[in-house]
This record gives structure tokens, C-alpha cells and sequence, in this order.
């Protein structure tokens, strides 16, 4: 009997044009670790919404689903909250009360558990999840990381059958998002708990999935395992090929014949047995330009030192730091070194006790308070909702053009230029709260732009984002820099970096250790590297992004006998195997 | 918190802090409040070590200041100690009644500091909640709501500044302007915040049926133990109060029971209960050193 089983659900919100989910059959086995991926408004939270009955949208509904064989409205709510577990997207707003302990208990408490039975269960759950040191704190005191494990654990103590998680990690940095994808693989793989999880950052989760789900325009568009979810997408000619992890994009690009790879590992060894028969002719690409700093500088940072407070350590321990004009800056590094501190003392919110920052040349403190933030900088910040403080994006846009003394006509005509440059031109009557990450993203970028920012600074400008609106926002942001925006950013998406920064700084332990070209500054790292890198670096040194190592791939490709040979190999492989099976049938 | 008290059973906790204050504040005998004063300088110490200083300093003035402002504007007494403005005495039982004053107010500010050290929300909720669940499910949201919205707030106000919009300057118009702004944005998140708090609530089970209660403590042997000793401390104290051994009139003359052994006795009970949580602080402290020296 299958966990779950969805049939043919049909389901549209109210006075919506049209169906946000469309004839959607799918059955989850008991234990299974299925993967649901699809682009930001595919209609993947609504889906996995209709799997508890308390979250399903109002609107209008055919089809089925069954849980565990009854239809799910029967079930009562007792049970589908003990059996049925729901982790969403915000660490933070899914916290319900002031103690890690209390949350941990709430859903017991619910369900009306006795003490001693409680008691046992948190226990369990804290020593399971790790989370004795934190046991007795404020949960306000928790990291983003450790309060979604929390939200992981207060679930698990009810003990569900299966957890259904929406973009979990979406909100965390990338060593954060690790730990917690796996533990939930470790609930899945030790207690045998049925695990549906919708994600954007595929690389970790696609090893662990039995299947994944692809959902386009509320439809299920392919369901299979991880290994053959590419090929099926190719036939399908579907453009979410490009969101899936960098070792099955290679494979897909460079048109192999063995079996798809899956993790770096399975890349690395895919890529020597791939390349084991041919001429290694080319190994690097053609020579770049070696890095040099910039002579005259948009933004230059020179021995800045900076701490919260007298009492409190050094936060920037005299960060100096170079940045070419019209060119994108990024700077990656781990979590609390001190990045976006920096990204603050450039804008004035933090003031350095040391040191200097030049603004084209010229010191920040000889801006006055208006002059700074008025044609000369910017900042997005890390939650781009922050920003916005009307009811329409229109209104919001209009809000930065007052009391500059501009025309009606002249305004509206800056706005939908922008609105225009940034992609947000259908948004514009909707409120901001109401738009997916993405789309919040580039509408606050236009708001910034409307300060006519000679330098902008963004803060993890891709967090929570999927890989369309990646490629969106790194399109927008060359545009900017055509136009001599200079872009400086701290971003954890060291892929994002490889592919569009300009120059790549290391920030760690308060300054900047390393500045080069991203190809130079990512083949010198073993470890703060492209997926892509690290798979093929024993073999082309220096390729960084999945295009380099699909382009060199290609560079060295053997004649046509040679590549003929290999899929007749590759298909005797194929029917050895399917012979073999078989046999073990009999 | 590594105090040993605060380890202790939140009733444990609360009927010492009860029994503290409410006898600090009635007992203005020399004596009886000689005790208070000391174990709860002590005490408040050993919670906030060399931090607690600069509170105590401010006490001390406050008391001082009670103490020299009472003779001003109560004349009752029988020695005059100086006569000023147009012959308005300044009587040394006046004195001495704004002295017992000033150390009441003293020592009760004092046990209220440390009560605020122990006595933390949850504890309070784990005491006074077990009636009404829901409202002590609102209690416990809002304490986590408050620094939430502070940190949100800040949030905004940083990202508003990141554009020129800064909430604290500009002119006063532009301000307040932008101050409400600010706060507007804060409450359509909180709105938003809240309808997904809701979620989680509703999905893990939040009003599907009777709940039950959770809590970390648990009474042990030693907290039933503490208690009796405190009791009995409380015991020697109210006997010598209802002798009336602990009574004093300042005004308008100074009148004190005779010593004997009841005021002896109850004084004894006074210090074991008030000194009780300092003792059990500095006896953890010593058994540890104690313990270490033996590895």
C-alpha cells in the first residue's frame, strides 16, 4: 500500500485564471525520499500543502488524496499532526514559543502527551538532534541553522511516518543547509521515516533521493530516479536541466555515454573513465589576463578596523580591499567572518575606528548625509522584504522618487525603466509581500537603482533563489555594469561567483586574505571551490564553471570510431546488465 | 545561570523570594533588618559578581538620600537634634525612622534584583500557568515576540538607511515620517510572520483536542529538604513577630522590646532562611575546590 497517494488532483485558488495544480497523480511508497524540484510559482508548495489537511489552500478542488489508504480529510487531526510532520520554509516565524525546550515539547503538549512520556520523547529528540547545549537557551539566541534543526526536532518528537519539507534550506548558508539536509537523510535512512522535500540547491539532496519530481506550470512533468531524471528532462526539452547539480549538467552537456554521475565523487571517476581513451590534447583554457589591482578604484577600503562594541572583539581587522570600476566584485567566505559588517562600514551604518573607505576617490566622511545615498551608493540587503514599505511595488518604486523635485511624467517614466531593466514590469500592481523570493529580489533591486547608485552593494543577492532568477539577476547586473555601475557582493554562491564575478576576494577572519580572477582564485582552492572544480581538476586544472569543463571535454574529444566503439560498449553494457537481472529473477 | 538556588524547584525559589520580601518590607526592627540587609548584599553579589557594583552604589545612594530627606518633612520625635528655617526641627527619631526606611527600601530592591535573576518567565508560567494553558501558551509567545521585533525593527531600519532613508535624521517631519514608516513595515511582517506561526502551530496539532503541559522541573529530595530548613527558618521568624519581638515604633519616640531569647531565636530563623541560598552558592563553590584539589 502506497504512504501516500495523490489522484488526479485538479486544484485552482479562488478568483485565480488559472489551475496552480493540474491532473497530479503521484503514489509515495512507505520510506521513500522523493525530491520535488520545479521552478519558483511551479506550484510545488501547493502541492505539498494538499498533503496535510490544516494546510491545504481554500479554492477549488477535484481529485484525491490518500493517506495510508484513507482518504486524508478522514483522518482526524490528532492524528495527521502526530503522523503527518510539515517543515517550512522560515526558520524563524514556524517557532512558536520563548524556550528551545518548550518548542521541542509544544506539539506533545498538543496532542495532550503525559509528562512522563514527554519527558522521554524531548530527551530523546535532544540527544538525537544534538541539542543538549542549547537545551535551556531563548530560542532568540539561536542561529537560523539551529533553529530550522529545532523546528526538524519538535516535529520528529511526535513521531511521524513521514516529513514533508518546503525548501527547508532555502534561508540557511550553505554549511548550515549541509547539516541539516543531513540529518533529515539520516532520519530517512535510520528510522525508515517517508521523506518529501522540495529544494532548489539540488546537489546535496539528489544523492539521497530515491525519486525526484520535476513540477512545471502545476503539472508533474517527470518522476524518476536521480540518475535518469536528465535524460527524461532532455527528451522533455526542458529548461530545468540547468538547476540540477553541476556533476549531472556536465554529463548532460558533454553527451556521455556511461552512467550518469550523481555526487563529485561519481564525477571525478566518470570524467577519467570518460577521458581514459583520448588524446588529452587541451587541459587549460585559453591564458586570462592576470589580476591587477585597480589603479584608480570606485571603491577602496584601506586598514579598516571595526567592533560593535568596546567590550566585543574585532569584527573587521583592518580590511583593505580594491574595487575596479563598472566591474562585479565578489566576496565569498564563511559564516560570521565579518562580511557583511564590511558591506556596512562601507555604507556608514557601521563607522570604523580605523581606517579609511574612498568612495570614487574621495572619503566617505566627506559626504554629506543626503549626497552619500543620492546618485553615489547603495545597498540591498540580505532580506530584500526590508525594503519595501507600501501596498503595491509601484508605490513602493514611487516612494524613493519623492521630494526629489521630479515631474509626474518624469517619474513614472524612471520607474518603468527600471521596472522594465529589472524584469518587474507585471509586478508592479501587486504587493510586495505577495511575490516569490525571487521576484522580491529584483523589485528591491529596482528600488535601490532608483538612487542612481554609482556603487551598489548586495548582500547574498542569490539566497533562497532558484537558478532562473540567478541567470536573471546575473544578466541585470552586467547590464548594470555596462553602464558603469560598479557591484560589490558577498555572496556563500560560489558558483554564482565563478561564473559572473569579475574578481573574487577571500574575506576570512576579518579581512581580506586573497583578491584574483575567478578562474585563477577558484583552481587554487581544494576545498572553496566549484562543484565543477573540484570533479575535474585532476584532470583540467583550471576549469571552474560546468561550461569550462563541457567545453574542454569537447576540445578532447576522440574521432567518431572511437565514440561509435564506446556506445556499442556502452549498450553491451547495458543488455549484460538487464541478461544479469534477469537471471537473478529466475 | 550557575547558581546552585536558581537549580532549585521554581516553588522552592518563589517561596524564598516571597518570604524575603514580603518580611523585608514589614520588618523594620534594627536587628531583623541588619539580616536582610547583609544576605541580601551577599547574596546579589554572588548572582552578579563585580557587574552588580555599580547597581549597589546607586542603592546605597538612594537609601542615604531616603534616610537625610525623612527628618525634612516629618518633625515628629522628641530630640531635637538642630532647629532651621524659621525653627523647623530636625528630630533625631525622625532620622533613625527615614534610616529604617532607607534599609527596607534597601534590601527590598535588592531581593527584587535577585528575584529577576531566578525567577525567570517560564519559571513564574511554570507556577501560576497550570489554570489556564492558553494563556500561559500567550505568555511564553510574547516573550519570544519582544526581542523578536526589536531585532526586525533594527533590520528595517538598517535596510531603510541603505537607501538614503534613514529613521534618525533628516528633518524632524522627515523623521517622524520615516519612523512610521518604519514601524508600518514592522507589523505587516509581524502579520505576515503571524499567519505562518499559525500554520505551525495548527500542523502540529495546536487546538486539536485537550492539552498538556511540559516542564524541565522536577522536585527532588534536596529541594524538599531546602524547604523544610526554610519553613522552619519562616517558623522561628513569624513566632517572633506574633510575640511582638520584632516590633518597633520610631516616632515620636524610639521603642524597642527588650531582648530576649524569643528575638534571639526568631533573628537565628531570619538569617538561616535569608542566608540559605547564599550559604548553598558558596557551599557548591567550596566542596567543588575541595573536590578538584583531591584530583
Amino acid at each position: 500500500m502506497a504512504h501516500f497517494e495523490i489522484k488526479d488532483l485538479t486544484f485552482s485558488y479562488p478568483e485565480a485564471g488559472k489551475n496552480a495544480l493540474e491532473g497530479v497523480s503521484l503514489a509515495i511508497r512507505q520510506g521513500e525520499y522523493i525530491t520535488v524540484c520545479g521552478k519558483s510559482g511551479s506550484g510545488k508548495t501547493t502541492l505539498m500543502r494538499h498533503l496535510k489537511t490544516v494546510l491545504t489552500p481554500h479554492g477549488c478542488r477535484t481529485g484525491e488524496v490518500l493517506f495510508e489508504g484513507r482518504p486524508l480529510g478522514e483522518v482526524s487531526q490528532r492524528e495527521q499532526s502526530a503522523k503527518i510532520g510539515y517543515v517550512m520554509q522560515n526558520p524563524d516565524n514556524q517557532i512558536v514559543t520563548d524556550k528551545v525546550w518548550h518548542e521541542l515539547a509544544f506539539g506533545l503538549e498538543s496532542l495532550g502527551t503525559d509528562q512522563r512520556t514527554m519527558r522521554l520523547r524531548v530527551a530523546e529528540m535532544a540527544s538525537y538532534f544534538g541539542i543538549q547545549t542549547w537545551f535551556h537557551k531563548n530560542v532568540t539566541e539561536l542561529s537560523g541553522g539551529q533553529k530550522q534543526l529545532l523546528n526538524l526536532a519538535s516535529i520528529m518528537a511526535m513521531q511521524p511516518t513521514v516529513l514533508i519539507l518546503d525548501e527547508p534550506t532555502s534561508q540557511l548558508d550553505p554549511i548550515a543547509a549541509a547539516d541539516f539536509l543531513n540529518t533529515v537523510r539520516k532520519i530517512n535512512l535510520e528510522l525508515g521515516t517517508t521523506v518529501i522535500l522540495s529544494e532548489h540547491r539540488l546537489e546535496e539532496v539528489f544523492p539521497a533521493a530515491d525519486r525526484v519530481v520535476v513540477v512545471e506550470g502545476g503539472r508533474i512533468i517527470a518522476v524518476e530516479p536521480p540518475r535518469a531524471i536528465g535524460e527524461r528532462l532532455r527528451e522533455l526539452k526542458s529548461d530545468m536541466l540547468v538547476s540540477l547539480p553541476s556533476p549531472v549538467q556536465i554529463y548532460y552537456g558533454t553527451g556521455s555515454f556511461l552512467e550518469c554521475p550523481l555526487t563529485v565523487r561519481e564525477g571525478r571517476n566518470w570524467l577519467s573513465r570518460e577521458m581514459a581513451d583520448r588524446p588529452l590534447t587541451t587541459v587549460s583554457l585559453p591564458e586570462e589576463e592576470a589580476y591587477r589591482e585597480p589603479s584608480k578604484p570606485a571603491l577602496e577600503l584601506k586598514e579598516v578596523w571595526f567592533r560593535y562594541e568596546k567590550e566585543l572583539p574585532d569584527v573587521l581587522k583592518g580590511v583593505s580591499l580594491k574595487v575596479e570600476a563598472a566591474s562585479l566584485h565578489g566576496i565569498v567566505g564563511g559564516n560570521g567572518t565579518g562580511k557583511s559588517t564590511m558591506l556596512k562600514s562601507v555604507c556608514g551604518v557601521c563607522k570604523p575606528y580605523r581606517g579609511k573607505v574612498f568612495l570614487e576617490g574621495k572619503r566617505i566622511e566627506k559626504y554629506k548625509a543626503g549626497e552619500l545615498f543620492e546618485n553615489c551608493l547603495a545597498m540591498l540587503p540580505q532580506d530584500p522584504q526590508s525594503l519595501f514599505v507600501k501596498k503595491t511595488v509601484r508605490a513602493d518604486l514611487e516612494e524613493m522618487l519623492s521630494g526629489r523635485g521630479l515631474k509626474k511624467e518624469e517619474r513614472e517614466e524612471k520607474i518603468a525603466r527600471l521596472a522594465e531593466e529589472c524584469a518587474v514590469t507585471e509586478l508592479l500592481d501587486a504587493h510586495p509581500y505577495d511575490l516569490s523570493g525571487g521576484e522580491q529580489q529584483r523589485a528591491a533591486l529596482a528600488k535601490v537603482l532608483l538612487c542612481d547608485p554609482g556603487i551598489l552593494l548586495l548582500d547574498e543577492p542569490t539566497k533562497g533563489i532558484d537558478s532562473f532568477f540567478k541567470e536573471k539577476l546575473a544578466r541585470i547586473l552586467k547590464r548594470l555594469n555596462r553602464r558603469g555601475v560598479t557591484i560589490l557582493m558577498v555572496s556563500h554562491d560560489v558558483e554564482f561567483c565563478a561564473r559572473y564575478a569579475d574578481a573574487v576576494s577571500m574575506f576570512f577572519d576579518g579581512g581580506v586574505i586573497t583578491t584574483n580572477t575567478p578562474r585563477r582564485f577558484f583552481s587554487q582552492n581544494s576545498f572553496y571551490t566549484t562543484a565543477a572544480n573540484r570533479m575535474s581538476r585532476h584532470l583540467f586544472p583550471d576549469a571552474v564553471t560546468n561550461e569550462d569543463v563541457i567545453a574542454l571535454c569537447r576540445q578532447n574529444s576522440a574521432d567518431e570510431d572511437a565514440i561509435a566503439l564506446r556506445r556499442q560498449d556502452a549498450n553491451d553494457e547495458k543488455m549484460s546488465a538487464l541478461h544479469g537481472q534477469n537471471k537473478g529473477d529466475i | 545561570m550557575d547558581d546552585v538556588f536558581s537549580g532549585y524547584h521554581p516553588a522552592v525559589n518563589f517561596l524564598f523570594f516571597i518570604g524575603a520580601i514580603v518580611l523585608g518590607m514589614f520588618l523594620a526592627h534594627p536587628l531583623f533588618l541588619a539580616v536582610s540587609m547583609t544576605s541580601s548584599v551577599l547574596y546579589y553579589l554572588l548572582l552578579s559578581g563585580k557587574g552588580g557594583l555599580k547597581f549597589l552604589r546607586s542603592m546605597v545612594l538612594m537609601a542615604l538620600l531616603l534616610s537625610l530627606l525623612n527628618p525634612l518633612f516629618n518633625t515628629r520625635g522628641g530630640t531635637v537634634l538642630f532647629s532651621y528655617w524659621k525653627g523647623r526641627p530636625f528630630t533625631l527619631e525622625a532620622l533613625l525612622y527615614g534610616i529604617a526606611t532607607g534599609g527596607v527600601f534597601f534590601t527590598i530592591m535588592l531581593w527584587f534584583a535577585c528575584y529577576n535573576k531566578i525567577m525567570t518567565g517560564d519559571k513564574f508560567l511554570y507556577l501560576f500557568g497550570r489554570r489556564a494553558p492558553a494563556l500561559s501558551l500567550l505568555f511564553s509567545m510574547v516573550l519570544r515576540l519582544v526581542p523578536n521585533f526589536k531585532k526586525k525593527a533594527a533590520v528595517i531600519a538598517t535596510a531603510r538607511k541603505c537607501v538614503g532613508r534613514a529613521p534618525d535624521c533628516g528633518s524632524s517631519r522627515q523623521r517622524l515620517e520615516r519612523g512610521v514608516e518604519v514601524l508600518s513595515v514592522l507589523t505587516s511582517w509581524a502579520l505576515e510572520g503571524a499567519v505562518e506561526t499559525a500554520d505551525s502551530m495548527k500542523s502540529r496539532g495546536y487546538g486539536s483536542g485537550m492539552r498538556s503541559r511540559f516542564s524541565i522541573y522536577r522536585f527532588r529530595k534536596m529541594d524538599r529538604i531546602v524547604a523544610a530548613v526554610m519553613v522552619l527558618g519562616l517558623f522561628f521568624v513569624l513566632g517572633a513577630v506574633f510575640l511582638g519581638r520584632a516590633a518597633i515604633t520610631y516616632t515620636p519616640a524610639v521603642i524597642m522590646p527588650k531582648l530576649d531569647w524569643i528575638t534571639v531565636a526568631g533573628l537565628a530563623g531570619y538569617g538561616v532562611f535569608l542566608f540559605l541560598p547564599s550559604f548553598l552558592h558558596i557551599w557548591e563553590d567550596v566542596t567543588w575546590r575541595i573536590l578538584r584539589s583531591r584530583i
